[in-house]
């Protein structure tokens, strides 16, 4: 079951001293480049909500997959140690991974990397109070390394990993701000013939949004649907 | 149902589609008992505004009896009669509780697509491209409304729909385009374009204090409809009129303490700047004609306020940046954030202090629409305003 703990990890830990913050002892730090065989990303959201909370419910690691796009199931392996799976709407094409949770700052800091299995990357989110008040500040800072998992992870998400941490972010916010997230499918439309669809598949319309509820909340959210 | 969807540019066809479900727990379905054609659709049947995929649900001012609620909704019930605004929001986001409705973070699907665009996203819209949310639109028998509990206003009184219907756009954006141009009392406002939206700005303007309005047109009807509610009115097809000219003429010389463009990207103009925009849209060089924008940047006086209802989608040539700033003037614009404009300008209306219904000149059915989408951007029949009964069938 727990194969990740033998195994040696495959990611390093993120830069020590900034971690995901914008913000090295007054001055802007701009984010990693891609070097190395590594790519960055750093995203940042304005939520209307406490720390706290945020921090809680992106620590209920397992519920992840009501706000992570085409995540299936995450599944505590061990106190600190989550298995993931990730699969396309056919079924065909899955990624599964191992990861571990490294600090964990309730309300504050959570930083995590992954042990085994693809994608190898690592992260961290930070909630700090926004400037003036107006809310939390949460940023996601998290690495992947470069290699196949591109196009097995774009294959099934239909976004490059960069754009999918930008998006699960998205999520995160609106769940947390709205108690749903956003979305238009399925809904009525004319015949979409080939450019309809072609366009459909450019703008990203054929990713399904996750439903923002974790399975065992899924019976009680599920509409009628049918003719009037 | 029946459902009239885009299919190209310049093609608009009445089909029949799935209906609408509920999605998420703040969704409503609304049965439509009436819905318009806004000039900005003209934009979208003119193909100016990127991302329409074909079989696009068209539409985004409507109103109707509530058929059914997710299960978070607990401020309407089925039967209610609302109207609902085209800007939706989440109601819990910074900007919504700012108050600024049209850039809620929380309601396009599509934010990324907007990103790259214009750097940040703002609401998603009904019936109005894939960048602004891709959202199924309201000329259609049903409609999915999301965040029901936060958009749509609940008509209590007996008014008839066609008294309220323009509540879900463009009133409020004519109130806000005059809200938007600082009116102080006894200012003179020029506005450009009395289409229906000209035309709500018209009379907000001397809601709000103006002394006088000058509306600038080329459409006799609508410069009748402009000249029954008080406004001074300026044919600019008219041989030797000059609107610079027209507009000195009557102010002193000073030019008008606010201009309103309630014209946006598709605006005609007969001089070489025009020809110039035709060309360069034409061959994709610019994409929005911007005449009306420079004329109006000409016009305003110094210190006074441009205010921008019409709607832009992208880069504009040859806008007059020196006159804006040689004459120190300010300029607001956007997306109307519907909902700070629903509650009280419904009071106006059953107070009797306006009838916005005085601008309809067709009423049609669902299958009627495509043609007259024709009529609507050709400005034939003498049509200034089409109102949709979406149950009527055709008659024989």
């Amino acid at each position: 079951m727990a194969i990740a703990l033998t195994e040696r990890p495959k990611t390093d830990v993120l830069p020590e001293q900034s971690g995901a913050s914008s913000l090295l002892e007054g001055h802007y730090a701009p984010p990693p480049a891609d070097k190395d065989g590594k790519t960055w990303v750093r995203t940042s959201v304005i939520v209307q909500a406490e720390p706290k909370r945020l921090y809680e419910m992106w620590r209920d690691v397992e519920a992840s997959s009501s706000w992570h796009e085409r995540i299936v199931e995450v599944r505590a392996t061990g106190s600190n140690t989550y298995h993931w799976l990730m699969r396309d709407e056919p079924g065909d094409k899955t990624l599964e991974w191992e990861f571990e949770i490294l600090a964990d700052e309730p309300g504050k800091r959570i930083s995590w990397r992954s042990l085994s299995g693809d994608p190898e990357s690592a992260g961290e989110v930070i909630f700090e109070p926004a400037p003036g008040g107006r809310g939390t500040m949460v940023t996601v800072l998290e690495q992947f390394k470069i290699g196949k998992l591109d196009r097995a992870w774009e294959a099934i998400t239909g976004r490059d990993p960069k754009q999918s941490v930008i998006e699960n972010l998205r999520h995160f916010k609106a769940l947390a701000e709205t108690g749903e997230i956003p979305r238009t499918e399925p809904q009525p439309h004319g015949e979409r013939g080939l450019a309809g669809s072609l366009k459909r598949s450019t703008y990203g319309e054929k990713i399904a949004t996750p439903l923002g509820t974790s399975p065992s909340q899924q019976q009680s959210t599920t509409a009628e649907g049918g003719s009037r | 149902m029946k459902a009239v969807c885009w299919m190209g540019k310049s093609k608009i066809e009445t089909q029949t589609v799935d209906d609408p479900q509920l999605l998420n727990p703040h969704d409503a379905i609304i049965k439509v008992t009436r819905t318009a054609i806004c000039g900005s659709d003209l934009h979208l049947f003119d193909g100016f505004i990127p991302t329409m995929e074909q079989g696009d649900i068209m539409g985004h001012e409507f109103m109707g009896i509530v058929e059914e609620v997710g299960r978070d909704v607990d401020n309407l019930r089925r039967g209610d009669r609302v109207v609902v605004p085209f800007t939706i929001a989440c109601g819990s986001c910074l900007f919504c509780k700012k108050k600024l409705w049209a850039a809620c973070d929380n309601t396009n699907p599509n934010a990324h697509l907007m990103e790259t665009a214009y750097g940040y996203s703002g609401s998603g819209l009904f019936g109005y491209s894939h960048m602004m949310g891709g959202y199924a639109g309201g000329q259609a028998q049903y409609v999915r409304v999301p965040f029901a509990n936060v958009g749509p206003l609940k008509i209590e009184s007996d008014l008839p729909d066609e008294k309220v219907l323009f509540l879900s756009d463009i009133f409020p954006t004519g109130y806000m385009a005059a809200e938007n141009a600082q009116i102080q009392e006894g200012d003179t406002v020029a506005v450009w374009g009395a289409g229906p939206v000209g035309q709500f700005a018209i009379a907000s303007a001397f809601m709000l204090g103006a002394a006088r309005v000058i509306s600038i047109d080329r459409i006799p009807e609508r410069l009748a409809l402009a000249r029954s509610i008080g406004a001074i009115t300026v044919n600019y097809s008219e041989e030797d009129v000059s609107v610079l000219t027209a507009l000195k003429d009557l102010t002193g010389g000073i030019g008008p303490d606010a201009c309103i463009d309630a014209v946006g990207l598709e605006a005609h103009m007969g001089d070489l700047a025009g020809l110039y925009d035709t060309i360069k849209t034409a061959v994709m060089l610019e994409t929005d004609r911007s005449g009306v924008l420079r004329q109006a940047i000409q016009a305003v006086r110094k210190g006074g306020t441009l205010s921008i209802p019409g709607v832009y989608g992208g880069l504009l040539d040859k806008v007059p940046f020196g006159a804006a700033f040689g004459k120190g003037i300010t300029m607001k614009m956007g997306q109307t954030n519907m909902h700070t404009y629903l509650r009280p300008l419904l009071e106006t209306i059953e107070k009797g202090q306006i009838d916005p219904s005085y601008i309809i000149s067709h009423r049609i059915t669902l299958d009627e629409a495509p043609e007259m989408y024709k009529v609507w951007r050709d400005k034939q029949d003498k049509v200034t305003k089409i109102v949709i009964d979406p149950w009527k069938e055709r008659a024989a």
